[in-house]
């Protein structure tokens, strides 16, 4: 073979690899069928999935929520191995411990705001009128409402540390658009559930005249709630998980344990032949809430035996202590086998009894860490005494926010 | 697209075409050559051995008595060239007559060979001309290895080679790192080919409650394998792209060669046997060596029986080994050649029911068309099949429940005594954690040189692995009374094209360049479902629709394709000096939509300074300088560039949407750039060889998991081509001929590896790898770091005093040193023995955190009654213990932290023993040659970790991180093996 061959034949191989790789170069699209990029979510057919998403994100954050801060809350004892459920028991948060409370919170609030303004830009003028709206801004300010009760530090979207008490005025707003868009579309559900939201967050605000002119629209059996399913994990009660799979948590050592057959605060002790159960961490007697019988179980957000309380408790602060016992009984009314209390004599009494009474009807809701925190502050309770109040900005949140610094 | 496909077809055909006509053209008279191959100094026959005539296509095999024939060689004067991996080449001319010619090769031993070749991206390459650091392991030190799978084989096998067993569930893959970790976020596994086709370089999935994946790299049986070459740093692997920053293992397997059919049988026996349990100072060894008797307390003198123990008294049995494998292979003269070997392996575990059934087949074909054309057809199917406990964090898992004594989830009836906590640990091993396996690899290799000195390779490959993994928990479960059963399905493939061409020639008498260019396309999918079903009607084994809930918990499907090509040119001045200087550029599917082709330069020296006239051969026989600069790179994964949203479901079962990603366009791969030098030289009459090697990786562009601020949605972290990362160390081997008599024969070797990792920048963050592993990459420290809580005063008999967040050690091992030692005697026995020792590294007893938090652990219950007693007001009772005794024994639930428990993970094992008798073919009548191998594997750990096992590792919490939450470590393994060759 001459060199001039030699070099034909080096060519054709060069152009072998060159037509190779421009015959590869002409296929380079990546596929993956399974998460959806966020231009597709930019159509009206999209909206009511994206509205559940916001309940469902909202369920995520509250069914954490309502573990944890009922161990931090005293309805709940920590009887199990995990290292950050001990710490909410013994009253610590830290900004590690925080991470995920922080995050699914931040995200159930981001999720109904950001799905919002999407939806605004989707459905134009139809926004208003779609059956979706109200729901949309029901989960926002249900959304804020959880951070506005739990954490220290309000943070919008990646802002700088100001008042937690910015969340109670987001949600005020978001509830009363709720409010009005559900009552012109006659959503009375909605509509309720809005008005006990804006309820419960006026009276955290200070504003309890507007707090009892809402609550005292709420139907006394009115209950709107979180959903939980079984049909996927994510869909699960996490609080339901852990005390019937697993029994990382229990009742016993609380003072709901000292009471049996409440049907507002169920428990039951679970046995092996004739021992008690104890908790995962084989130390730790186990009782078992029967509130949530399975992880499908609903958790209320609000509900009329709630406005009641909220009620009484506008009563008390004014002083009137029948007013309180009377809409206190109204309450208990709505729950079988539960008989009339008697008005205490006292003030400090009053408070012991609408905090009893308060704690009964929320238990288990995800309320009773903010219920400490406010009456701790205004000396009416001293359970939180030596103990963290309220969930810190996360570590993560600290990490990657720029414009907060420790 | 159709019309450039059939133009390369035509372009082939006519080449074929031509070939065959020259081929034709070529005949004339023909002699036959004869001869033998033997080892210097052994005087033994070097079977395997490769005789060619130069030249020509023409060769032959050497068999077991050392002997090889070549027939059809062209009459006149011919060079004859044996060679073999492990031995120096040797040439010799001889003339040819048609009465034939003799000839007689001796080859020496060498751990690295000046002349011999290696297989790298461009294609063969003359070890002398590489100018980076390659190891091989060789057929006959594969023969001798008491490994049963290739992560065995590697095992300490070689420099910058880091396996770590995981566990001890049969069946259960390793992880594999070469020269330590330059990546947080894309894994560090290296590429691995098998017979020149690309092959999932991952782990496959693992069952919800096994704490284990299995690696389709251990679907090769090691009795089909020739070779492995081991290609480190991305100096030397730049030419395979994109991906190929964690190093490259290449395997090849056994061909078929000229001759009649040769038959090669393999019969293996033993058994498994676990030893002791976790720290020598549980005399229970965590109730797995005793599961009965009085030391069944808990630390509050709380007693549990389980009368489902064993009624040896103990969880742990001897599990039966046999390996059987056979394979026959020949070829004809012309140039057709095959290799057929298949294998069936059966092994138990050392808990009940834990059991690996390996089934293989593998065919190699080769065939010569034309004269300077060749086809390699290779293939091989697996089946694999193990039978495992659930383990790790799973709460049905063997070592958690077993290990927590008296509060294992599987409390029973059935005790003596009613006072006495009852337990039934048995029931847990009634779950199976199942995995099946069903691996098909083919490729099809075609080599053309036109003329010599031209060479083509043009490979196709696929790679198609299927897998089920199925965690099965029965109805009538202690733990779960209506059972559940998980199922994940995995279809992965791998699809090759790849192209190489070489011209090598000699411009002068002084000069000569070797120019390769080539293109590669990797077309990679993979097809997953992973599903759940719970709450069984009634017993009888379920399948996924037997319980009343069944979950979809995950699909996946996804393609990557990486297309890419490269230049490579070589210069070599008087076969001494060899520059070489290479670019490849690649496109990769899932970078983000801003970023284009990426390209990696390369260039290396490597300078054989011996062959100089004035170097003092007597002294130093070859020295060889080599020194490379390289960079390669690592795609992120398939879908990271893109805001995503999950398709979730809300409200019970409505269809929703919940933040997946956040995304980023501008999303690259990261980089990493090394600089190796260091030199391999043989003295004392080549009985001493040394080799070293130290490199600098440098990682920029690094893919980090930066985290979003969760108030922006988004909390899931978003990879970010941020950090920079760098990577340093050592490697030397040292190999000796202590003693060489005819009759004894005794070689010592060490291989030590230094490694020292550095985040230098990692976006100001602190990166959290995983929260619970108390695993993190920060600024300043090693990659990746165990930090969290520690005391600062850990040996002081005094109150612990804490720093809430500080450096506690380094995940990986930091210094490896792997002594072997080989005796021969009298030229027929061969004891051989591998050791290594891993330090520096460390390891999170995640199973000692819990435990002593649960008063379960055996060594805390005396510092823990210590402190109950201090609490109670006697402060002497605490004299005895020091800080961090106290610390981790500590009773207070606050105080506790996973990072108190991060063990230093330093440990000598020794690997394997392996003493093997070359059998006098008299006794076994038609055989070749016959051998016997007693081994052992493991037989020994010295170590001061007192969690399960140092290596021990949950598969399901991190790949990037480890930690030893109750994972059931590695066991020994002692085999016969009885190999024929008829």
């Amino acid at each position: 073979m001459t060199n001039t061959s030699r070099f034909l034949t080096w060519r054709r191989a060069a152009a072998l690899a060159a037509l190779a790789t421009m015959t590869t170069a002409c296929e380079m699209t990546v596929t993956n069928p399974g998460p959806i990029q966020d231009d597709a979510l930019n159509v009206a057919s999209a909206v009511p999935a994206i509205v559940n998403g916001m309940s469902g994100n909202l369920s995520l954050a509250l069914g954490g929520i309502t573990l944890r801060t009922g161990l931090a809350s005293g309805e709940l004892t920590a009887a199990g191995n995990f290292a950050d459920e001990g710490f909410y028991y013994a009253g610590t948060f830290t900004g590690l411990n925080a991470n995920t409370d922080w995050a699914n919170m931040q995200r159930a609030r981001w999720t109904s705001e950001s799905g919002i303004e999407r939806m605004k830009t989707v459905l134009g003028t139809g926004f208003e009128g779609h059956a979706d709206t109200p729901r949309a801004y029901l989960y926002a300010g249900f959304a804020n409402r959880i951070l506005g009760e739990n954490v220290c530090t309000g943070v919008i979207d990646g802002g700088p540390a100001q008042s937690d008490s910015v969340y109670f005025q987001r949600a005020d707003s978001l509830f009363t658009r709720a409010h009005a868009l559900a009552t012109a579309r006659a959503n009375t559900s909605v509509a309720n559930a809005a008005l006990a939201g804006r309820a419960s967050i006026r009276a955290w605000l200070g504003n309890w005249t507007g707090a009892v002119a809402d609550a005292a629209l709420v139907p006394n059996t009115f209950v709107f709630n979180a959903i939980y399913g079984i049909g996927t994990s994510r869909e699960n009660l996490y609080l339901a998980e852990q005390t019937i799979t697993r029994r990382e948590v229990t009742v016993w050592g609380t003072y709901w344990a000292s009471i049996y057959k409440d049907p507002r605060f169920p428990w039951d002790t679970v046995k092996t032949g004739s021992t008690l159960t104890k908790g995962q961490d084989g130390k730790t007697i186990f009782f078992r809430q029967t509130k949530y019988k399975d992880l499908g179980a609903a958790v209320p957000l609000v509900k009329g035996a709630e406005m009641l309380v909220l009620r009484a408790e506008a009563a008390l602060r004014g002083g009137d202590i029948p007013g309180m016992t009377a809409l206190l009984n109204t309450a208990r009314t709505l729950y079988a086998g539960l008989t009339p209390l008697t008005a205490p004599a006292t003030t400090a009494a009053a408070w012991t009894m609408l905090q009893n009474e308060r704690g009964a009807v929320t238990w288990l809701e995800g309320r009773r860490l903010w219920d400490q925190r406010r009456w701790f502050a205004a000396g009416t309770s001293t359970f939180l005494n030596g103990r963290n109040k309220c969930i810190p900005i996360s570590d993560n949140e600290y990490a990657a926010n720029p414009n907060l610094r420790k | 697209m159709w019309n450039r496909a059939w133009h390369s077809i035509r372009w082939c055909l006519s080449l074929l075409t031509l070939s065959a006509a020259a081929t034709a053209g070529a005949q004339q008279g023909t002699g036959t050559i004869t001869g033998t191959v033997m080892e210097r100094g052994a005087e033994r026959p070097i079977e395997a051995a490769q005789v060619t005539v130069v030249g020509t296509r023409l060769g032959a095999a050497v068999n077991a008595q050392g002997a090889f024939t070549i027939r059809g060689v062209p009459l006149g004067a011919q060079k004859v060239r044996a060679q073999f991996i492990g031995f120096e080449p040797v040439e010799q001319t001889v003339n040819v007559t048609a009465a034939g010619a003799k000839v007689t090769f001796t080859m020496t031993r060498a751990a690295f060979a000046l002349s011999g070749v290696v297989v790298t991206a461009t294609g063969e390459e003359k070890r002398r001309a590489v100018g980076t650091a390659m190891a091989t392991m060789d057929t006959m030190s594969i023969a001798r290895s008491a490994a049963t799978n290739p992560q065995q084989l590697l095992a300490a096998a070689s420099t910058g080679v880091s396996i770590l067993a995981n566990s001890g569930q049969p069946g259960a893959g390793a992880t594999m790192r070469l020269r330590g970790v330059n990546s947080v976020s894309q894994g560090n596994n290296p590429l691995i080919y098998i017979d020149g086709v690309r092959v999932f370089n991952g782990n496959g999935p693992v069952a919800t409650g096994g704490g284990q994946q299995s690696s389709p790299l251990n679907d090769i049986s090691p009795d089909d394998i020739d070779h492995i070459e081991i290609v480190k740093g991305p100096s030397a692997t730049t030419l395979y792209g994109t991906e190929a920053s964690g190093g490259v293992i290449q395997i090849f397997t056994k061909q078929g060669r000229s001759g009649a059919a040769q038959w090669s049988a393999n019969i293996s026996t033993g058994f498994n046997r676990q030893g002791h349990v976790g720290s020598k100072d549980d005399e229970t060894g965590m109730w797995f060596n005793k599961c009965r008797g009085p030391l069944n307390v808990n630390g509050n003198g709380v007693k549990f029986e389980d009368p489902s123990c064993p009624a040896s008294g103990s969880w742990l049995s001897d599990g039966p080994v046999q390996r059987f494998s056979i394979n026959v292979r020949g070829g004809t003269q012309g140039g057709t050649t095959y290799y057929v070997g298949g294998n069936w392996d059966d092994e138990k575990g050392t808990l009940p029911r834990s059991a690996a059934h390996n089934r293989g087949l593998r065919v190699n074909l080769g065939f010569a068309p034309a004269k300077g054309l060749t086809l390699a057809v290779n293939s091989s199917l697996a089946q694999n099949a193990s039978q495992g406990f659930a383990d790790g964090n799973s709460a049905g898992g063997a070592a958690l429940n077993i290990s927590r004594g008296t509060n294992s989830n599987y409390k029973g009836t059935g005790c003596s005594d009613a006072t006495v906590t009852c337990v039934n640990n048995a029931d847990l091993f009634r779950s199976d954690v199942l995995n099946t396996t069903y691996h098909f690899i083919t490729g099809a290799t075609l080599t053309y040189q036109p003329v010599e000195g031209f060479t083509n390779r043009l490979a196709f490959g696929y790679d198609n692995n299927n897998a089920e993994v199925n965690y099965v928990v029965p109805f009538a479960n202690l733990r779960l009374p209506l059972g559940a059963m998980w199922q994940t399905l995995c279809h992965r493939q791998m699809i090759t094209a790849d192209l190489a061409s070489t011209y090598r020639r000699s411009i002068s008498e002084t000069w000569s360049t070797s120019t390769s260019v080539g293109a590669q396309v990797f077309d990679s999918r993979l097809y997953s479902t992973s599903l759940e079903t719970d709450n069984f009607s009634g017993p009888g084994y379920p399948t996924l629709i037997s319980g009343s809930t069944r979950l979809i918990n995950d699909v996946n499907s996804q393609r990557v394709i990486n297309a890419g090509f490269f230049g490579q040119e070589m210069i070599g001045w008087r076969d001494i000096l060899f520059i070489t200087a290479g670019l490849r550029i690649d496109g990769n599917s899932a970078f983000g939509k801003s970023f284009g082709l990426q390209s990696y330069p390369k260039i290396s020296a490597s300078y054989v300074i011996s062959d100089e006239s004035f170097w003092p051969r007597q002294w130093v026989p070859s020295l060889k300088l080599r020194a490379a600069v390289g960079s390669s790179g690592k795609a992120p994964g398939a879908f990271d560039a893109v805001r995503t949203w999950d398709p979730v479901a809300a409200e019970n079962g409505k269809p929703a949407f919940a933040p997946n990603q956040l995304g980023n366009a501008d999303l690259g791969p990261e980089r990493s750039t090394e600089t190796e030098w260091g030199f391999d030289l043989t003295a004392l009459d080549n009985r001493i060889t040394l080799a070293f090697t130290h490199f600098d990786q440098q990682t920029k562009d690094a893919l980090i998991p930066v985290i979003q601020a969760p108030s922006l949605g988004f909390s899931s972290s978003q990879l970010t081509n941020v950090g920079t990362l760098e990577n340093s160390g050592n490697e030397v081997t040292l190999s000796g001929e202590i003693v060489r008599r005819d009759n004894v024969k005794l070689s010592a070797k060490i291989g030590m590896t230094t490694l020292s990792s550095n985040a230098v920048d990692v976006g100001g963050q602190t990166l959290t790898i995983f929260t619970n592993g108390r695993t993190y990459v920060q600024a300043g420290y090693p990659v990746p770091s165990y930090m969290g809580k520690r005391v600062t005063n850990p040996d002081a008999y005094a109150t612990p005093i804490y720093e809430t967040f500080g450096y506690v050690g380094s995940v990986f091992a930091t210094r490896t040193y792997n002594p072997s030692l080989t005796l021969q005697l009298f030229k027929r026995y061969t004891i051989e023995a591998l050791g290594e020792w891993q330090l520096g590294g460390h390891n999170l007893n995640a199973a000692g955190y819990q435990n002593a938090n649960l008063r379960v652990w055996r060594p805390c219950f005396a510092a823990q009654a210590a402190l109950v007693k201090a609490a109670a007001g006697d402060s002497s009772a605490l004299g005895a213990f020091t800080a961090m005794e106290r610390a981790r024994c500590t009773i207070t639930s606050s105080e506790r932290d996973y990072a108190l428990w991060v063990e230093k993970a330093d440990f000598f094992k020794l690997r394997s023993i392996t003493a093997t008798i070359d059998l006098p073919t008299k006794y076994l009548p038609g055989s070749r040659n016959a051998s016997l191998t007693i081994s052992g594997r493991n037989l020994f750990t010295k170590t001061d970790y007192t969690g399960f096992d140092p290596e021990s590792a949950d598969k399901t919490d991190n790949t990037f991180g480890r930690r030893d939450y109750y994972t059931f470590g590695p066991y020994k393994t002692f085999l016969v093996s009885l190999r024929v060759g008829f």
